[in-house]
């Protein structure tokens, strides 16, 4: 399922990325742009699958490569969606790019949400910012197998209405009536009609039963913090709540050194960590 | 036993020349008195006495690789990007006069590097370099003050990692092959037989480290005041690092040639480095020195063994001779096992 493989030829080359075309990019946000891109290789577009939450790097020869997660879902099969900040050398270099620019592109990388063993459950998931970008992935794919789960219930928060991703998957989230969609931004204008109030305070309003319930949250650390602290006094269990990690990461697959947490590596035992994980590393974020 | 008498190892050298580049302990010209593991040719002195001040891993992870070369240009169809791999393939090295620290070494690096197929990433270059790499070590029959190889369970007596390993005996060496390749080596017509006896090998300091696996991440990790008290003068240059035989750790980026034409390469980088962890955002899990020497300890004496299974030091001394402000790792290891 990877086309990063462990065994083969191809496995003696795990550091040389494939080649990419960007078909499509989407202006999210003032600093936020997604960029659909297509393995040149058809044969490999056609055999890519991945499971949500995993991630993918994005490169563009000259500058660099970056890990991101991949924001579109595995019933996608038509392109590979990254959603990037415009932050760094390699996020502006990305961010630069036009349609038909040629980019490269290990994906996929790392270990999923465990989808499979969440089937029969409520999901709660809560993203904040860019964080959304896995959620996103997640979510598609929960909706693509929607009898599979029970209720289905997103908060998305960001900043200002200006900060807010996916625009047109929020409204299809809002219209299709078959989930509980929640946006929320920190200050409000008058053409806002969402919630106002941070991310953490609006869960505490809603407070979801953790009874037969999976939290999943990622977005900016500080939101990760109290969304925990929430879901602690909410009665969730550790072994209820997923989060995804992000380090600094250079090769992807365990060698160069710099993205663990102790003993783990984020590239390749993460992205996602349950919280009951998460306690038994030390503390190193 | 094999013999070689010590006026002979030139033309022992020569030999080994015949299957490949050839590296031995030398003092190369403007090294100003320092050995290192530079590529012999004849008539260059070699330098069994001393220890180098760099270790051989060189030989297996080169402190810059290119790992590929990439070309863009313009079609009648648009852009196009051309992406070539760096060629992994080459003949024999031949590193001769390796220590047993050096030498076991590769094999510490091979628990992660060099793993069968499907049980782990393959490192690109360093499987093929350490194929073709032949070991030739010679045993210890004295430390400095700053080796602890006897530490592990055989010390000075170890052949991991070795194809021949060489004892000093009489006016010469006593030569005993631990690998096939090893024994090809034997079967030159260079050596003389012998019925001297092999030296008494040298043992050295003993640090004990079994206990601090699991501590490292548990108390002792949660403990970052003992780390800042060791650490006060550590000034974060990175030379215990680079000058490790088993740190690994690699950077990569993309040099541009042209405006149109690049290589992607990695280098050597170090944990020790604020650099090394700091994200776009500013955020740095491992901000301070403190944080960042107790992950150097965390990996070699936990992390890599809880992992890979051996533990990512040989007791080289290395990191101990070169030190600029003195920092002894035997003293961390030691006051860290008492804590």
């Amino acid at each position: 399922m990877s086309t990063i493989p462990r065994q083969g030829k191809k496995a003696l080359e795990p550091l040389r990325p494939e080649k990419a075309t960007v078909v499509d990019v989407i202006r999210e946000t003032h600093n936020i742009k997604s960029l659909r891109v297509v393995f040149d290789d058809e044969e490999l577009m056609t055999s890519f699958t991945f499971q949500p939450g995993q991630v993918g790097q994005l490169g563009v020869m000259g500058a660099g490569e970056s890990t991101f997660a991949i924001a579109s879902p595995p019933s996608q099969r038509e392109y590979i969606q990254f959603s990037v900040m415009k932050t760094g050398v390699v996020t502006t270099a990305i961010h630069e790019l036009a349609v038909g620019d040629r980019v490269t592109v290990r994906a996929p990388m790392g270990n999923h949400f465990p989808v499979d063993r969440w089937q029969g459950k409520n999901v709660l998931v809560i993203g904040g910012g860019i964080g959304m970008a896995p959620l996103r992935s997640l979510f598609l794919h929960m909706m693509d197998h929607r009898e599979e789960y029970g209720h289905l219930q997103l908060i998305y928060g960001a900043r200002t209405p200006s900060d807010i991703c996916y625009r047109d998957d929020c409204r299809d989230w809002k219209q299709c009536g078959d989930v509980d969609f929640i946006t929320t931004i920190d200050t409000g204008n008058q053409d806002w009609e969402g919630r106002v109030g941070l991310v953490p305070a609006v869960l505490e309003e809603e407070e979801p039963s953790p009874e037969n319930n999976i939290a999943v949250t990622c977005g900016p650390p500080v939101m990760i913090k109290f969304v925990l602290e929430s879901l602690g006094k909410m009665g969730f269990r550790d072994e209820q709540i997923y989060t995804t990690l992000e380090r600094r990461m250079k090769c992807g697959i365990g060698l160069c050194g710099r993205c663990n947490v102790g003993p783990r590596y984020v590239c390749t035992d993460g992205p996602v960590f349950s919280l009951k994980e998460l306690g038994e590393l030390p503390d190193e974020m | 036993m094999k013999f070689i008498a010590s006026d002979r190892i030139d033309g022992l050298l020569e030999r080994l020349g015949e299957r490949g580049p050839v590296w031995a302990p030398r003092e190369p010209e403007g090294a100003a008195g320092t050995v290192l593991f530079a590529p012999w040719r004849p008539g260059d002195a070699v330098e069994l006495d001393r220890f180098t001040t760099l270790s051989a891993k060189k030989l297996v992870l080169p402190a810059s690789e290119k790992l590929l070369s990439f070309s863009y240009s313009l079609t009648p169809e648009g852009e196009a990007l051309d992406i070539t791999g760096a060629d992994q393939g080459r003949g024999d090295t031949v590193l001769f006069g390796a220590r047993v620290c050096d030498a076991r070494a590769f094999t510490v690096l091979d628990a992660l590097l060099a793993l069968p197929p499907g049980e782990s990433y393959q490192d690109p270059g360093y499987r093929s370099r350490r194929r073709n790499l032949l070991v030739i070590t010679l045993a210890c029959t004295a430390g400095d003050a700053a080796c602890f190889c006897s530490s592990w369970k055989e010390g000075t007596a170890s052949t991991q990692g070795s194809d021949l390993m060489l004892y000093p005996a009489g006016e010469g060496y006593l030569a005993r092959s631990v690998s096939p390749r090893g024994e090809e080596l034997l079967a030159l017509d260079i050596w003389e037989d012998s019925d001297l006896e092999p030296p008494e090998l040298a043992v050295t300091d003993r640090v004990p480290f079994e206990a601090l696996e699991a501590k490292l991440v548990g108390s002792l990790f949660s403990d970052l005041d003992f780390w800042r008290e060791l650490t006060a003068k550590c000034v974060s240059c990175g030379y215990c690092t680079y000058t490790c035989p088993t740190c690994y750790c690699f950077d990569m980026y993309d040099e541009m040639s042209s405006s149109r034409d690049g290589e992607r390469c990695r280098s050597w980088d170090a944990c020790m480095f604020y650099l090394y962890t700091l994200e776009t955002s500013g955020h740095n899990p491992r901000p301070t020195i403190a944080h960042r020497y107790r992950n150097r300890i965390g990996h070699k004496f936990s992390y890599y063994p809880a992992n890979q299974g051996p533990v990512l030091c040989t007791g080289c001394g290395r990191c101990i001779r070169g030190c600029p402000v003195g920092l002894d790792i035997r003293d961390v290891l030691r006051a860290a096992g008492e804590r």
